[in-house]
C-alpha cells in the first residue's frame, strides 16, 4: 500500500473500485479485477457477501444476495483469488462484515487473505474499540486494517482513530448507507479537509460517490475516491464502460 | 460469598421463609427461643436439604449434644458456654464456638479456639447465647483469625448487614432478633435480611468481575458502523445519567402505574395447578398491561430517555407487532414521530397490530427482504437509524443490539421480576422453586429473571421456539442449535451456516421468530444459571387451548411457549413447590392464527 502514499505525493488522485465478489458467478471475479486494473483504478475492494449487510444500501445488498445465491463464501473468494493466473498490479482489499470472519476464524482469515494476495482489510461493523479482535492477526501478516471515519465521528475520537491509521482512511461522505446519490451535503468538504489535516495516510471519500460532480466537489479536499454501488450495478447490467468517464475524471491529471 | 444463618427458629412458616439461607439454627439452651429436640426434628424436615441445621447449646453434656445431632439430625453444633476442648473434640460434626467480644483481650481468646468456626457476638445480658447488640466490628480488624472461620453475630439486621459484611468479610452471618417483630420471627424480615446479605453482596462482586463496557462474559459489545458510534456512545452516557436520576425514575414509574396499569397481579392458577398435579402455579400477568404485553414497559422508558436527549423521532422494529404497538402508543402519548419496520410475513400474520399502529398514527414500513420477519425488520430499522441518526432514537424492543440497549431494555423490563419477587414473598413467604419465560430476543425473560439471578435456589428456564422441531431447518432455537456470532450490533448466539451467514428462523409465533438471542441470555446459558428448552409450534398451540380453558386467560403465542415448558417442568416438581410462568402477553393479536390452526375446536 506504499504506492498509495507515493501517488499522493505525486499529486495524483486515487480511484478505488468496490466489487461484490461472486455477483454473476465467482468466475467473473478475475475478469472484473483485470478489467479494472487495466482501466487504471488505483486499488480494488473485494466485497464478501453477507446475509445482513446493515451498512449497505439496496444495490450492494442485492448484489450480495445474488452472490449468496451462487453459493459464494469468504473461503471460496479467497481460494478464487489464489487461483488468479494474471498479474495483480493493484492492491486488493477484502471488505467484509465481521461475522463471516469470526466464523472462518480471525487468525486463519488473515493468513489466507495474505496468501490470496490481499494487502488490506475493511470491516464496516468492527468499530475502533473492538479492533483487537482482528488487528493483531492482521499485523502478523502485514495486512492493513483500514479505518472508517464519518461525519458523525466526534473530534476527539477522530484524532484517536487517525493516530493509528494505516494504508488509507475511509472517509464516509454521507450519514447513511452505501448507494448512489444525487448530491452530497455541503459540510462534506469541511469534514474531509479536517480528516486530511489530521491523517498520516491518504484520505479517500466513499459512500454515495457516483458522479463526476461529486468528484469535482471534493477533488481538492481528498486524496481519492471510493466508488461501489455505481460499479456493482454497471457490472451487473453489463455496461461497465459507462463508468470509464468517472474513473478518468479522478485519475487523469487535471490541467489547472 | 458470605453465608447466612437464621437462628432461633420455632415455627414452620419461618423455616420456610429461611429456605434461601445457608443455615438455620435451633436453640436447645434456656432461652425464649428454646425448642425441644423433637420439635427441631419436625421443623428441620421443612428446610431444603442443602441448608445446614445448627444446634445451639450452653454447657450441655456430650450425651445431650450427641442425641440432638442424631435425632434432628444436626449438621453443625454451636457452643455458647465454657465447653472444654475435650468436648469439642468428641463432637462428630463441625463445631462453632461462640465468643462475646468487648475488648481486644476477648479477641485473643477466640484466636486460640480449636473449634472449626468461631462465632463472635456482643456480650449477652439475660441469657448466654446472643444479645442482639452490635459490638465494635473494628476489633476484628487486627486479628490473626482466618476470615473463613469467622461467623459474625450480634445486632445484625437488614439495614446494617451490608456494612457488617464489607467491614469484616466473614464466612457466615448469624441473625436472630434482627429478623423478629415483637419477639417473634417475621417472614418478610427474614427474606429481606437474606436479600441484603446475599443478593447485594453478589451484585457487588458481579460488578467487579463483568467488563463494565457492555459485555456479558464474551457477549455484547458495540458492533455497529462508525456512523452510529456517536449515537450509541451518547445513549450510553444519557442512560447512565437517567438511571441514576430519581426524577427520571419517578416519571418512569408514574407512567407505569398511571398509564400502563402496573403493578400487575401474580395470579394463582388453581385449575392449572390441579390439572398438572404438581407445584403451585402462579402467573405473572404482563398480558394485563395497556397494549397487551410487556413491551410497553421498555417503550415508555426509552421514549422518556429519547426526549431527555432532545430526540423527537422514533424508529422501531417489530416482530409480532407488540413492540410496534407499544412504541406507536407511547409516541402518540408523547407526540413523537414514529416509523416502525415490520417484516412482510409478520404483517400478514399480525394484521390487527398493523392496523393498531396505523390508527395510533405510526408509519408502518413493510420489509420484504430476506424471510420478511423480525431479523429483516431490524436490518431496515438499523439502516434507517444510520441515515437519520442525528434526530432519531432507535427504540429497540428486545434485549438486543449494541450496548447500552441490552442493559437498558433489561433494566426497564426488570419491573416484571421485581414485582414478582415481592408478590411471591407476600403470598408464600418464600421464593419460587422455578420460573419459566419465553425467549425470542429475550426481553420479558431477562426482565423476569434478572432480579432472581443471584437467588441460586430459584431455577430459571427460558422457552425458545422449536418451530417445526429442532431437528428440522424450520425453528428459532438459538441456544439449542446456535453458535457465537455478531449480528445487529452485538456478539451473541446465532443460527448461522458454516460460512457465517445468518439463517432464517421459523416459528409460528412472530415474536420468537428471530435467529439470535440477547447477549446476556447467551452468557447466562454459558454459565449455566438459566437453562433453555425448545418448544414446538404444536406444543405451544396445545398450551394456548389448555390455558384458555383452565384459567380463562388466552395467552399470546409467545407466552404459550412458556406455558408449554412449564407443564413439562411441573412433571418433575413436588406439590409443595412453586412454579411461576411469565405470561408476557395476551392472545388477541393471534386470533387469526388460532382460528386457522385450531379449526374444528369446539
Amino acid at each position: 500500500m506504499k504506492r498509495l502514499e507515493e501517488l499522493k505525493e505525486a499529486g495524483h488522485k486515487a480511484f478505488v473500485a468496490y466489487i461484490m465478489a461472486g455477483d454473476g458467478g465467482l468466475e467473473k471475479l478475475g475478469e472484473q479485477i483485470q478489467y479494472l486494473q487495466e482501466r487504471g483504478v488505483t486499488a480494488i475492494e473485494v466485497g464478501i457477501p453477507f446475509s445482513d449487510p446493515v451498512a449497505d444500501g439496496p444495490t450492494i445488498e442485492a448484489a450480495g444476495n445474488r452472490a449468496l445465491a451462487e453459493g459464494v463464501t469468504l473461503e471460496k473468494v479467497l481460494a478464487a483469488m489464489k487461483g488468479f493466473e494474471f498479474e495483480v498490479k493493484v492492491p486488493l482489499i477484502i471488505m467484509t462484515y465481521l461475522n463471516p470472519v469470526l466464523r472462518f476464524g480471525a487468525e486463519r482469515f488473515t493468513e489466507e487473505a495474505k496468501k490470496s494476495g490481499a494487502t488490506g482489510i475493511i470491516i464496516p461493523d468492527l468499530p475502533f474499540e473492538h479492533r483487537q479482535l482482528i488487528e493483531p492477526f492482521a499485523k502478523q501478516q502485514g495486512l492493513v486494517l483500514v479505518q472508517l471515519v464519518t461525519l458523525t465521528t466526534i473530534d476527539s475520537r477522530l484524532k484517536e482513530i487517525l493516530k493509528e491509521a494505516e494504508g488509507f482512511v475511509y472517509a464516509v461522505t454521507v450519514t447513511g448507507i452505501t448507494g448512489t446519490r444525487d448530491d452530497l451535503a455541503e459540510e462534506v468538504g469541511a469534514f474531509t479537509r479536517k480528516v486530511r489535516d489530521l491523517s498520516p495516510v491518504p484520505v479517500y471519500a466513499g459512500f454515495g460517490i457516483s458522479k463526476e460532480s461529486h468528484v469535482d466537489m471534493l477533488r481538492e479536499d481528498v486524496d481519492g475516491f471510493i466508488v461501489g454501488s455505481a460499479i456493482v450495478q454497471a457490472f451487473h447490467e453489463g455496461r461497465i464502460a459507462d463508468i470509464e468517464p468517472l474513473i478518468d475524471a479522478v485519475t487523469v491529471p487535471h490541467s489547472v | 460469598m458470605t453465608r447466612v444463618k437464621i437462628c432461633g427458629l420455632m415455627e414452620e412458616q419461618h423455616v420456610r421463609a429461611a429456605s434461601p439461607a445457608d443455615a438455620i439454627g435451633f436453640v436447645f439452651a434456656p432461652s425464649r427461643r428454646r425448642v425441644s429436640v423433637e420439635r427441631a426434628a419436625q421443623l428441620s424436615r421443612l428446610a431444603p436439604e442443602a441448608v445446614e441445621r445448627i444446634g445451639v447449646f450452653v454447657n450441655a453434656s456430650f450425651e445431650e449434644i450427641a442425641t440432638a445431632v442424631e435425632m434432628v439430625p444436626l449438621t453443625m453444633v454451636q457452643l455458647h458456654g465454657d465447653e472444654p476442648d475435650e468436648l469439642i473434640r468428641r463432637i462428630d460434626v463441625p463445631v462453632i464456638q461462640a465468643f462475646s467480644i468487648r475488648t481486644q483481650e476477648d479477641v485473643r481468646k477466640l484466636e486460640s479456639s480449636i473449634a472449626d468456626y468461631v462465632l463472635v457476638d456482643a456480650p449477652g445480658t439475660e441469657y448466654r447465647g446472643g444479645s442482639g447488640h452490635v459490638f465494635d466490628w473494628s476489633l476484628l480488624e487486627n486479628t490473626n483469625l482466618d476470615n473463613s472461620r469467622l461467623i459474625l453475630a450480634g445486632g445484625l439486621n437488614a439495614d446494617n448487614i451490608q456494612a457488617a459484611i464489607s467491614q469484616t468479610n466473614p464466612f457466615m452471618v448469624d441473625v436472630s432478633s434482627g429478623v423478629e417483630t415483637d419477639g417473634r420471627k417475621d417472614e418478610a424480615k427474614i427474606q429481606q435480611f437474606i436479600l441484603q446479605a446475599k443478593g447485594d453482596s453478589m451484585e457487588r462482586t458481579k460488578e467487579k468481575t463483568i467488563d463494565p463496557v457492555g459485555f456479558f462474559g464474551r457477549y455484547g459489545g458495540q458492533f455497529v458502523p462508525e456512523t452510529l458510534m456517536k449515537a450509541v456512545k451518547e445513549l450510553e452516557i444519557a442512560y447512565e445519567e437517567a438511571k441514576n436520576d430519581p426524577e427520571f425514575q419517578k416519571e418512569y414509574h408514574d407512567y407505569l402505574r398511571e398509564y400502563v396499569g402496573r403493578e400487575q397481579p401474580l395470579t394463582f392458577a388453581a385449575r392449572m395447578t390441579e390439572a398438572w398435579g404438581g407445584p403451585k402455579i402462579y402467573l405473572k400477568r404482563e398480558d394485563l398491561n395497556h397494549t397487551g404485553a410487556h413491551k410497553v414497559n421498555n417503550a415508555i422508558g426509552q421514549a422518556l430517555l429519547a426526549q431527555r436527549m432532545g430526540k423527537r423521532k422514533i424508529v422501531a422494529e417489530t416482530g409480532a407487532g407488540q413492540h410496534g404497538v407499544a412504541t406507536a402508543t407511547i409516541c402518540a402519548l408523547f407526540d413523537l414521530d414514529c416509523v416502525v419496520f415490520m417484516g412482510e410475513e409478520d404483517i400478514k400474520r399480525q394484521q390487527l397490530n398493523v392496523f393498531r399502529m396505523k390508527l395510533l398514527g405510526a408509519r408502518v414500513e413493510s420489509v420484504s427482504k430476506g424471510s420478511g420477519t423480525l431479523k429483516d425488520a431490524v436490518n431496515e430499522a438499523l439502516r434507517y437509524w444510520v441515515t437519520n441518526v442525528e434526530d432519531t432514537h432507535y427504540l429497540i424492543g428486545s434485549a438486543l443490539g449494541p450496548h447500552p440497549f441490552p442493559t437498558m431494555v433489561r433494566d426497564f423490563q426488570s419491573v416484571i421480576g421485581k414485582e414478582t419477587k415481592r408478590q411471591i414473598l407476600d403470598k408464600e413467604g418464600r421464593l419460587p422453586d422455578a420460573i419459566v419465560a419465553c425467549i425470542g430476543g429475550g426481553s420479558n425473560a431477562i426482565g423476569m429473571f434478572y432480579p432472581f439471578v443471584n437467588d441460586e435456589a430459584v431455577r430459571l428456564i427460558g422457552a425458545e421456539a422449536a418451530g417445526e422441531g429442532v431437528d428440522t431447518d424450520r425453528h428459532a432455537a438459538t441456544l439449542t442449535k446456535g453458535s457465537d456470532g455478531v449480528l445487529h450490533g452485538a456478539m451473541m448466539k446465532l443460527l448461522q451456516d458454516d460460512a457465517g451467514q445468518v439463517q432464517e428462523a421459523h416459528s409460528i409465533s412472530a415474536g420468537l421468530d428471530y435467529p439470535g438471542i440477547g447477549p446476556e441470555h447467551a452468557h447466562l446459558a454459558d454459565i449455566g444459571r438459566v437453562t433453555y428448552e425448545a418448544i414446538t409450534d404444536d406444543e405451544a398451540l396445545a398450551s394456548v387451548v389448555e390455558m384458555s380453558r383452565l384459567e380463562g386467560i388466552i395467552p399470546a403465542l409467545e407466552s404459550a411457549h412458556a406455558v408449554a415448558e412449564a407443564k413439562k417442568q411441573a412433571q418433575a416438581m413436588g406439590q409443595g413447590d412453586i412454579l411461576i410462568i411469565c405470561v408476557s402477553g395476551r392472545g388477541d393479536k393471534d386470533m387469526a392464527t388460532y382460528a386457522e390452526r385450531l379449526e374444528g375446536l369446539s
